[in-house]
């Protein structure tokens, strides 16, 4: 468990829907088996409708918060428009490769509609490859559960409240047996019109 | 065999951390003051290395001075936090990291709210309504996580400390002597007895 | 000693956290996996020009990350390059040569020529070291006719008729040696790096999924995107679909992006309102506001 990945815990999945996409995270933060807060939203809001979640260490994701909100604000400064999820995604991998020989320990997903409403998801590892799935995408120390439980939940078309339901009892899955992640969920599911943002209660062991 | 900690309350911070200065296994002093009074509404405890502890929080004291001197004003505590966490993930891009483990209690004017954040030597940072660094944590966040309410009243805080600081006394192999407390609140920064 | 403004590197990379890595990995802490392509990838060459072949499964250790990537990489319209080991530096490196490629090519006029690339690839790749963990199968046709060739991470290159790489090489490299002859017809040679990508897919771990087959000949490129799926997954028979209301939750907050704005329009601007009841038509001659 020495493993700097695994230092902090969390974990993070997003799902596909039918004209929407939702994306979850668990709120642990710790400090390898020491649990140090149980309200840490892993999730960022990148535009209104493109969000970000990052796992990892969490020194790192803090980091990068901060280093995406200056590009992002750099990119409508001088696009004078929002970002697409889809550039976002590649932002996010041109970030983390530029770091090749010197990583930043996260692993991002990332969750949106673009401007046609068409929904996106997105993951890439610490050094920035992409993997745009069109079901589903997880990462963090629940990773290989959370893989296990989408595989078996995840269906193709499902609307916003079908969506939030089929993500969240994933994730609850995950982490009874994800002894790093845990400690309540937030689930997003965004729709064209709104975001709808839900507090799960989980595990507190 | 450092150790710090930090309750929220109604309108209050506490910080308390042990006062022992120790070398290998020599106590060499036990009236160390592990504390930095950084603004008339904010304190931070640190431990760690020893070297780095001092070094490092007499930089953060003295710049977040310059900002209050330049400013007129001083960092609001989220922002102090953040800052002083992006000095310690910067520092850790270095060949000689400072190696500082830090909470930060304060009171936030404009809110009205208390504000704790525990920050490591890894540039992490966490809001929390109590927290403790070192060995303590390990016996006392247990009791914390029991007891803590956002709506205790001072003296239940302080009690709440006292509790944990006994837990030490009787389980911890370790003897860390008398502790240092302050309350940050809306009259500012105190040091109290317990 | 504090706050060092990180240095942009003139290689594009930046290893401002390299210290703090090494720092952490002294403390027992290090240590990750990136994304890799466990990979088969294959190249031949037939009568009429070349034929690329990959599976489309991305690891990470035991993990299946991504069970329909993309590893048959476009470099030129004529020219295209598979990919294995790290999955990243294979997408990077393949994008930054297309990239440079494309300048030669606007700079020279001409159409640019797979050697080039070759050439491209091997420089960066050995400048690294192997560091850029990328092992390439590169194929084209240009000017000189079809043109295929293997670039290994450290940046060597050999020069073949027929090639595999990854971890699949040794399975795929079986069917190719046992199959593969000199002008092979079209479907013969799509059907043989097919069976090589397959033996590659069913005999390694690091392998799976889908067949990707790439075609290019003297005038055309054709890329056959998901050519064979042999292991698609079973359809589920029954829906898994919750009730709403399964999940209990303790807090809801809706972001709405509907902006509603009651728009009042003045004076000469409002349409004609609706011609007043008689009664009310008295006190007609003042203005009135189109509230609807």
């Amino acid at each position: 468990m020495s493993d700097i990945t695994t230092l902090n815990g969390g974990s993070c999945i997003a799902f596909k829907g039918k004209n929407c996409v939702a994306i979850a995270c668990d709120l642990r933060l710790g400090n390898q088996a020491l649990t140090v807060a149980c309200n840490r939203d892993k999730v960022f809001k990148i535009t209104d409708k493109t969000y970000l979640g990052m796992t990892g260490l969490a020194s790192d994701v803090d980091t990068l918060r901060s280093a995406f909100r200056y590009r992002l604000n750099m990119y409508r400064m001088k696009e004078e428009r929002e970002i697409e999820p889809e550039t976002f995604a590649h932002l996010v991998s041109s970030t983390l490769y530029e770091k090749r020989f010197g990583p930043y320990f996260i692993e991002p997903i990332i969750a949106g509609l673009n401007s046609n409403n068409e929904p996106f998801i997105a993951a890439a590892d610490l050094i920035g490859c992409l993997n745009f799935a069109k079901d589903f995408v997880v990462t963090g120390t629940a990773s290989d559960k959370l893989f296990g439980m989408a595989e078996g939940l995840w269906e193709p078309d499902l609307g916003p409240e079908e969506l939030f339901e089929s993500i969240s009892q994933a994730l609850l899955g995950a982490l009874e047996r994800d002894a790093l992640s845990g400690w309540g969920a937030i689930v997003r599911v965004i729709t064209p019109d709104k975001v709808i943002e839900r507090t799960l209660q989980s595990r507190q062991d | 065999m450092e150790c710090s900690f930090g309750i929220t309350g109604k309108g209050y911070t506490i910080i308390a951390s042990d006062s022992n200065a120790a070398r290998s296994i020599v106590k060499m002093k036990t009236d160390e003051d592990k504390q930095k009074v950084l603004s008339d509404h904010l304190v931070m405890t640190y431990s760690g290395e020893s070297g780095d502890t001092l070094q490092f929080s007499e930089y953060i004291e003295r710049n977040l001075r310059l900002y209050g001197i330049r400013n007129h004003v001083e960092l609001r505590p989220r922002a102090a936090a953040s800052w002083i966490r992006a000095q310690i993930a910067d520092s850790l891009r270095t060949r000689n990291a400072y190696q500082v483990n830090l909470l930060l209690g304060g009171f936030d004017l404009p809110t009205s709210e208390p504000a704790l954040y525990w920050v490591d030597y890894l540039g992490t940072l966490a809001t929390v309504p109590f927290a403790a660094h070192g060995y303590g944590a390990f016996f006392a966040l247990s009791t914390l996580d029991r007891y803590h309410r956002p709506d205790m009243s001072l003296e239940e805080g302080l009690d709440l400390l006292r509790r944990c600081i006994n837990e030490l006394k009787t389980r911890f192999i370790v003897d860390l002597g008398t502790f240092k407390v302050r309350v940050v609140d809306r009259e500012g920064v105190r040091e109290v007895k317990l | 000693m504090t706050s060092v403004a990180p240095q942009k590197s003139k290689s594009g990379f930046d290893f401002s956290n390299y210290s703090r890595n090494h720092f952490l990995d002294g403390k027992g802490l290090g240590g990750f996996t990136a994304t890799s392509t466990g990979t088969t990838i294959v190249g031949l060459i037939y009568k009429d020009g070349i034929v690329l072949g990959a599976d489309t499964r991305a690891t990470e250790g035991p993990i299946v990350a991504d069970k329909n990537c993309e590893k048959i990489h476009y470099i030129s319209d004529n020219i295209r390059c598979c990919g294995a080991g790290t999955a990243a530096d294979t997408e990077f490196v393949t994008a930054l040569i297309s990239s440079n490629m494309q300048l030669h090519a606007l700079h020279t006029g001409r159409k640019p020529r797979v050697v080039t690339a070759m050439t491209m690839l091997k420089q960066r790749l050995f400048q690294y070291q192997g560091h850029i963990g990328a092992a390439l199968v590169l194929g084209g046709y240009d000017a000189t006719g079809p043109q295929l060739f293997t670039v290994a991470p450290h940046g060597s290159t050999d020069k073949l008729p027929y090639v595999t790489m990854g971890s699949g090489s040794l399975a795929a490299m079986a069917v190719f040696e046992s199959g593969w002859h000199k002008d092979m017809e079209q479907k013969e040679a799509v059907d043989l790096v097919v069976a090589a990508i397959s033996s590659g897919i069913f005999n390694d771990l690091g392998s799976g999924s889908n067949v990707d087959v790439c075609i290019i000949k003297k005038d055309s490129t054709e890329m056959l995107r998901n050519y064979v799926m042999p292991n698609e997954r079973a359809k589920k028979e029954q829906k898994y679909g919750f009730a709403k209301g399964t999940t209990r939750f303790t807090k809801e907050h809706i972001y709405s992006m509907i902006q509603k704005e009651d728009v009042f329009e003045v004076g000469s601007t409002a349409p004609t309102p609706a011609p007043l009841p008689a009664a009310a038509a008295g006190a007609g001659g003042e203005e009135t506001m189109d509230t609807s």
